[in-house]
């Protein structure tokens, strides 16, 4: 790879462009797609191609790092939370900004191209190094990095602690809710449940005949209303539970007639 | 040189009345009982070391009577050095006396013409304030520092200005004189820095030495720029809006800063800077038209108003005008520009007060209007006020004539068609002049209901009479005893071209003028009736009671376009944000989707635009490559 | 392959790593300290630590090495950055340390956590709870600033810039009063900022990708061998300077200026207006000079077009705003365009002048806000410019002290911004770039409009039942404040002793 252009062979070539425009189609996928979960695995297609261009291309430690970091943890993390929130919600795609999209489109399109046919004209004319080279002098990908890390940028090593610790702290401060009463025992919450009169016994979970896997989604009960009971609280709260469609309970009606009476 | 004797005092005279000023405005109501009289002692004491110094100055030889202490070094970086350095030659001189004794007789006199104000510990503070500043603004060596004490009179002026807040005119006007003075001192920061470039230094003396290497393009833009800076503070055309609204502060305010000393500190900046001047002919010529113009500007509103201490305000930019004048007519006219405003500085704070003590009298009615035969009930008030008025109209051997007289002579002396037009205004100055003493004084009784015209107490009439003598004597005491020629001579130079008549001619040509100004104004305002209701006049008149449209043109051409930008600006740049963050404040517990997605809005607009930033700074690098 | 262990010039680096340590003492504080010594232990070593670094930088200031590789200058204009950076620090920390001028507390939420308006967030201000967690990110933030006027690589540079910034925006969401103002201005600032750092490492993947290396020297070596087409490093300058311009407040980069000034609390606006624009004018002079040297004629004409845009944008929108914090953050967008002018110079004057100008402006800045921060009524701060008028019969002493600032920012002489002003402008004459200057000026104009309205209103109309009262500080305040105005005019009157240091300091080494 330390040869001219033209000197790629065949395998490389193909799997540039595959790999390529799956991680474009990936990318624009994930902003088109209206439901969060969908652009969240859009995006894990996007770092997963970009992962195999990395390998291709000599840096097998550095797409490793992609598949587990990125692909493995973060976005599994973000799939969870999407979950939490349910997978079904979508937000409104309708642009409220007069001219905000087609602004946004022709910067994008003007810097896109800017930056293609400057990035591209400055790279034809001048040879790609590769990193064979870099590589072999300290004995390995791994090992090279190993080196950088822990010789010429072992300040800037240490200062991503900082920055690690910042980001963990303030997630605590921002997302911690810590206690000003002291903590019920067991007998004080079953003895609180049944004293106000409520719903002694557990909540319907959303399954029962529910037709979304989605938490945002309440349980129709038999009589084909909807048990706002059985979404959660938070959820309820910020006026986030989801509609059910009518076909739904009239088929729940339909199925469940005459077992009850 | 440096500070022998009574000179090492030098920073002392600036000193005092700064002290004085911290003490007042920063001591609180402690200092409300005995305050304004430190005031007046600070300045006093001032004024007493200013002559001591004239008199030792007086008794060096004249090429060494320029005084140069520093007091510490001020900025020191690479090539600009800077002291905070102070210069006492003949010019500063003239300017510290005229500052430091008119200065002391208008505190004087406030003490009686403000005793009833709850703010007036706070008033001889900014007085006080006011004084240290224009004395660093003369005394200054080097324009840095002069360009300190120019921005703290302005601060000054504009805290007077509005020193009754609560007539809304007031602030209005205050704001107007900062804005107007603000473009003036663009031109003189400008200049300060072309001439730091040209000459690597903003010591006068540096300076003025290295004038002959400079090319004359540079100095010709160096003294435009000046001269911008000098329009602004003396309120000459085009700049001249602020000064007729800048009235609307107290009256020992306006005879003390807006005609004595401030609004002249532009006419000491030219003659200061005569060397550039010299060698930049354009410059001067231009010099020399803005002054033209504003003889006639300000006669002419002199002439329509009928507010006296606007009308003495016209009149102030009109003198002014005069002397700018004269600085632009280089070395022939230098002296008797400096000569003018002396002599001014005095009889217009003897007409001003006057002024005041005509209001005073009158419950602080300013309409001329409004007043008539008072020059029995205000015999003191009166006869100081003809004394001014002679003065300023040119009648020998009044101060006035001396200097007026000088410089039409010095106009016939670089070119007939500017001589005559100086005796034109000359007369214009007769007739408006008339007019005021004729509608206060003289003709009928037409005051408002409940008015008892009274003479004003003895602290105000004591300064009046100090300034009424002033008028009629000090332009021959300059002429002939203090030989003022050849006392300015080292400082500005001196020349004089022939001209084709004997200067008698020229003396008896203007005094008809004048007196034929005079008797047409007398005519007009004391023999016949004066109406109550001003009656329609001209259409010259009436552009002149609106400053000849100044403040429209002010507001069409720089006003209202940038309020419009602001608007416009602000709306493109945040797309009704603060309407949006105002409702947010006003409904806090109202959390919605809604407002929610709305925010997330003006983030992705935020991102739009530096979108936008990031392909313009990418274009603007790679376009223009070298 | 054997290791040979890094050596790293511990001296040099003494005052960052003191810092760093303390900030994760001060973690610890907040894991293990009971709470009720908590603020007290963070308060002691908080200001134990930034005075123990400032002592440490000033006992440094003689050396000019280059360590961790070469990823990091300290050199004379870094000591000086770093040094003001912690005397601003002080000073802003003692702004956040106040706990008397809102009557239920510090300036913070009592837990960022308890929602805006519910029963959790009433009970913890009845309970007097306060966030201490405040201190470990000031400590982090002033970290990542010493970093990042040092950072002599892209690498570094970008670690340092988010060390910075992280707990910046942690800080600007944590406001006690107006909660969801504060939030919104929060998370836009993140994800503008985030947004803003991926233009910036963007562009340092295409400097390696034309230079074959992320350190300003071989940057600047490269430069200078390799001739003819060099798109690929413009482009890769125009994406690192999207990023700084961001952090400066610099057109058209500068929306999150206004919301964030107005929405943090107002102590933490203080620290981030004086030091953020520090750090972040420290780190773009030394990218500039140092790595881009080589290219000067190129960004020259960049920076004209940013310098004019802020400056005028900048003064011109803060015309007609009518909330006190808003318009001065207009004020620093249009201050960062004046200090462009002398980044533009591209000389030593030029940048002697910068880092002057950033000195005055920095404390001017700390005391502005600390005079916020002790108006108020009963709703809070009283940052409605409104709400000022007649100020200076209320309380003569602020407001004459807040008039100084006003001045000192409208660059009025006898006040540190005259002495800044005129040096950056000077050095823009002096570097040929007289038109410029022109604009420069008569920005400064429209700018000390705006700044003199603030002072016509406080002196020239009368109190209104709306006016604001001022609140008595504690002393945590009336140091910040005291120290503010008092540098601000020792800075206009006796600029002798800084513009010595500055000199004596130097350039940036290579």
């Amino acid at each position: 790879m330390t040869e001219a252009v033209s000197d790629f062979n065949l395998g490389e070539t193909i799997v540039f462009w595959v790999c390529g425009g799956l991680a474009v189609l990936g990318a624009l996928g994930m902003i088109i797609s209206r439901k969060a979960v969908h652009s969240a695995l859009f995006i894990a297609l996007t770092m997963i191609n970009l992962a195999i261009l990395y390998v291709a291309n000599a840096a097998p430690f550095l797409g490793m790092v992609q598949v587990i970091v990125y692909t493995g943890a973060v976005m599994m993390l973000f799939l969870f939370v999407l979950m939490v929130v349910g997978v079904d919600s979508s937000d409104s795609l309708v642009e409220t900004i007069k001219g905000q999209r087609f602004a946004g489109l022709l910067l994008g399109i003007g810097l896109g191209l800017l930056l293609t046919v400057g990035i591209g004209s400055a790279l034809t004319t001048s040879g790609d190094i590769g990193l064979t080279a870099a590589n072999d002098a300290a004995g390995g990908n791994v090992q090279g990095l190993a080196q950088l890390m822990f010789d010429d940028y072992v300040v800037a090593f240490q200062a991503t602690a900082a920055l690690l610790i910042t980001a963990a702290v303030g997630a605590m401060v921002l997302a911690h809710r810590e206690r000003w009463t002291p903590r019920k025992s067991q007998p004080e919450l079953s003895e609180e449940r049944f004293r106000d009169g409520g719903h002694p016994g557990n909540r319907p979970s959303p399954g029962v005949y529910a037709r979304h896997n989605a938490v945002d989604t309440p349980a129709l009960l038999p009589d084909g209303s909807t048990s706002l009971d059985s979404v959660p609280g938070p959820l309820r709260a910020r006026d986030d539970v989801r509609d059910v469609d009518p076909a739904d309970v009239d088929e729940i009606r339909e199925l469940t007639k005459g077992v009850d009476s | 040189m440096t500070e022998p004797g009574i000179f090492s005092l030098l920073w002392v005279l600036i000193a005092l009345p700064l002290a004085g000023a911290a003490i007042l405005l920063f001591g609180g109501r402690r200092t409300d009982r005995w305050g304004p009289y430190l005031g007046v002692l600070t300045v006093c004491t001032s004024a007493v070391i200013g002559v001591l110094m004239l008199l030792g100055l007086m008794a060096l030889p004249a090429e060494e009577r320029s005084i140069t202490q520093t007091v510490y070094s001020w900025i020191a970086v690479g090539s600009l050095q800077v002291d905070f350095a102070l210069q006492l030659d003949q010019l500063s001189m003239v300017f510290v006396l005229l500052i430091t004794i008119v200065g002391a007789l208008i505190h004087i006199y406030s003490l009686g013409y403000m005793a009833h104000d709850p703010d007036r510990r706070k008033f001889f503070g900014y007085l006080n304030l006011f004084v240290a500043a224009m004395l660093l603004l003369v005394l200054a060596n080097n324009y840095l520092l002069l360009y300190v004490g120019w921005e703290g009179v302005g601060l000054a002026s504009y805290l007077l200005i509005g020193f009754w807040q609560y007539k809304p005119s007031a602030a209005a006007a205050a704001k107007k004189a900062f804005i107007i003075n603000r473009v003036g001192d663009v031109g003189l920061s400008l200049a300060i820095m072309l001439i730091f470039v040209t000459f690597g230094s903003v010591t006068f003396g540096e300076v003025f030495g290295q004038v002959g290497e400079a090319s004359e393009g540079t100095l010709t833009a160096i003294g435009l720029l000046l001269l911008l800076a000098a329009a602004g503070k003396s309120a000459q055309f085009p700049l001249q809006a602020w000064l007729l609204d800048a009235m609307e502060g107290p009256t020992p305010v306006s005879a003390l800063i807006h005609a004595a000393t401030m609004v002249t500190a532009g006419v000491y900046l030219i003659v200061r800077s005569h060397v550039i001047f010299d060698a930049a002919v354009w410059a001067a010529t231009a010099v020399v038209v803005v002054g033209l113009i504003t003889i006639f500007m300000g006669a002419i509103i002199g002439s329509a108003k009928d507010d006296i201490k606007k009308s003495l305000a016209g009149s102030t930019m009109s003198q002014i005008g005069y002397m700018v004048f004269a600085a632009g007519l280089g070395p022939i006219g230098y002296i008797f520009a400096i000569f003018h405003l002396l002599t001014h500085g005095v009889f217009k704070a003897g007409l001003f007060l006057g002024a005041g003590s005509v209001m005073h009298g009158m419950n602080d009615d300013v309409n001329m209007r409004r007043y008539g035969t008072l020059k029995g009930l205000m015999v003191i008030t009166f006869v100081t006020f003809m004394a001014g008025y002679l003065a300023i109209i040119g009648i020998p051997p009044f101060a006035g004539f001396w200097s007026k007289d000088e410089i039409i002579h010095a106009a016939f002396e670089r070119n007939a068609l500017i001589g005559v037009a100086t005796i034109l205004a000359a007369g214009i100055t007769g007739f408006y002049m008339t007019r005021m003493i004729a509608m206060t004084f003289f003709g009928k009784a037409r005051w408002e209901e409940g008015v008892h015209p009274h003479e004003s107490p003895k602290v105000m009439t004591i300064p009046l009479i100090i300034l009424a003598i002033g008028s009629t004597l000090l332009g021959m005491a300059l002429l002939f005893w203090g030989n003022i020629e050849s006392w300015l001579e080292p400082v500005t130079g001196f020349a004089s071209e022939p001209t084709p008549f004997p200067t008698w001619v020229y003396i008896v040509v203007t005094l008809i003028v004048v007196i034929i100004g005079a008797i047409i104004g007398w005519v007009m305002y004391a023999r016949r009736p004066v109406p109550i209701e001003a009656p329609r006049g001209s259409w010259l008149t009436r552009a002149a009671r609106k400053d000849l449209y100044g403040d429209a043109v002010n507001d069409a051409l720089v006003v209202r376009p940038s309020f419009a930008l602001s608007k416009a600006l602000t709306i493109f740049d945040a797309r009704g944000v603060d309407g949006f963050v105002n409702g947010l404040a006003g409904s806090v517990g109202a959390i919605s989707g809604r407002l929610r997605r709305t925010q997330t809005g003006f983030a992705r607009s935020y991102a739009l635009s530096m979108v936008g930033g990031a392909l313009l700074v990418a274009l603007a690098l790679v376009l223009v490559q070298s | 392959m054997e290791f040979i262990s890094p050596e790293l010039d511990y001296a040099a680096l003494a005052p960052m790593i003191v810092v760093g340590v303390a900030a994760i003492i001060s973690v610890l504080v907040e894991a293990f300290a009971p709470r009720s010594v908590r603020r007290f232990l963070q308060l002691v070593l908080v200001f134990t630590t930034l005075i123990g670094a400032l002592v440490l930088v000033v006992l440094n200031s003689g050396m000019r090495v280059l360590t961790g590789g070469q990823s990091i200058a300290l050199d004379g204009p870094a000591w000086i950055m770093q040094g003001t950076i912690l005397i601003l620090a002080i000073l802003g920390g003692l702004l956040m340390a106040e706990g008397g001028v809102d009557p239920s507390g510090d300036a913070f939420a009592p837990r960022a956590s308890a929602l805006p308006g519910s029963e959790d967030e009433r009970q913890f201000t009845i309970r007097g709870y306060l966030q201490t967690e405040v201190w470990p990110f000031l400590l982090f933030a002033v970290l990542g600033m010493m970093l990042f006027v040092a950072s002599n690589d892209l690498l570094m540079m970008f670690i340092a810039l988010e060390v910075m910034s992280l707990p910046l925006y942690l800080l600007a969401g944590m406001a006690r009063r107006r909660r969801l103002l504060s939030q919104e201005a929060a998370l836009k600032y993140f994800l503008l900022g985030a947004f803003s750092s991926a233009f910036f490492l963007f562009g340092a993947a295409l400097i390696y990708g034309y230079s074959g290396s992320i350190a300003f020297g071989p940057i600047s070596f490269a430069i200078t061998t390799k001739a003819g087409e060099n798109t690929l490093l413009l482009i890769g300058i125009a994406m690192l300077l999207v990023g700084l311009f961001f952090k400066i407040g610099a057109v058209p980069f500068h929306q999150w200026t206004p919301d964030v000034y107005q929405g943090a609390p107002t102590p933490v606006t203080g620290m981030m207006a004086a030091t953020v624009k520090v750090a972040a004018f420290g780190a773009l002079m030394r990218l500039l000079y140092v790595a881009f040297g080589g290219v000067r004629w190129d960004w020259e004409i960049l920076l004209w077009i940013v310098a004019i845009l802020s400056m005028l944008v900048g003064s011109i929108i803060a015309i007609s705003q009518s909330d006190i914090k808003r318009m001065l953050a207009y004020s620093s967008i249009a201050q960062a365009g004046f200090i462009l002018v002398g980044v533009v110079a591209a000389s030593p004057q030029g940048l002697a002048s910068v880092l002057f100008y950033l000195i005055a402006y920095g404390f001017t800045t700390i005391g502005a806000f600390a005079v916020i921060s002790l108006v108020r009524n009963a709703s809070g701060e009283a940052t409605s410019i409104r709400d000022w008028a007649g100020l200076g019969k209320k309380s003569p002493l602020i407001a004459a002290i807040f008039s100084v600032f006003m001045l000192s920012l409208a660059g009025i002489p006898l006040t540190g911004g005259f002495i800044g002003k005129w040096g950056v402008f000077a050095a823009g004459v002096a570097a040929g770039d007289a038109w410029l200057v022109i604009v420069a000026v008569i920005a400064s104009v429209i700018a000390a409009f705006f700044y003199v309205r603030v002072i016509v209103l406080m002196y020239f109309a009368d109190p209104t039942p709306d006016t604001a009262a001022v609140v008595i500080p504690s002393g945590f305040t009336t140091v910040s404040l005291a120290a503010g105005a008092t540098l601000t005019i020792a800075l206009g009157i006796v600029p002798q002793p800084i513009l010595d240091i500055i000199a004596n300091a130097g350039v940036f080494i290579r």
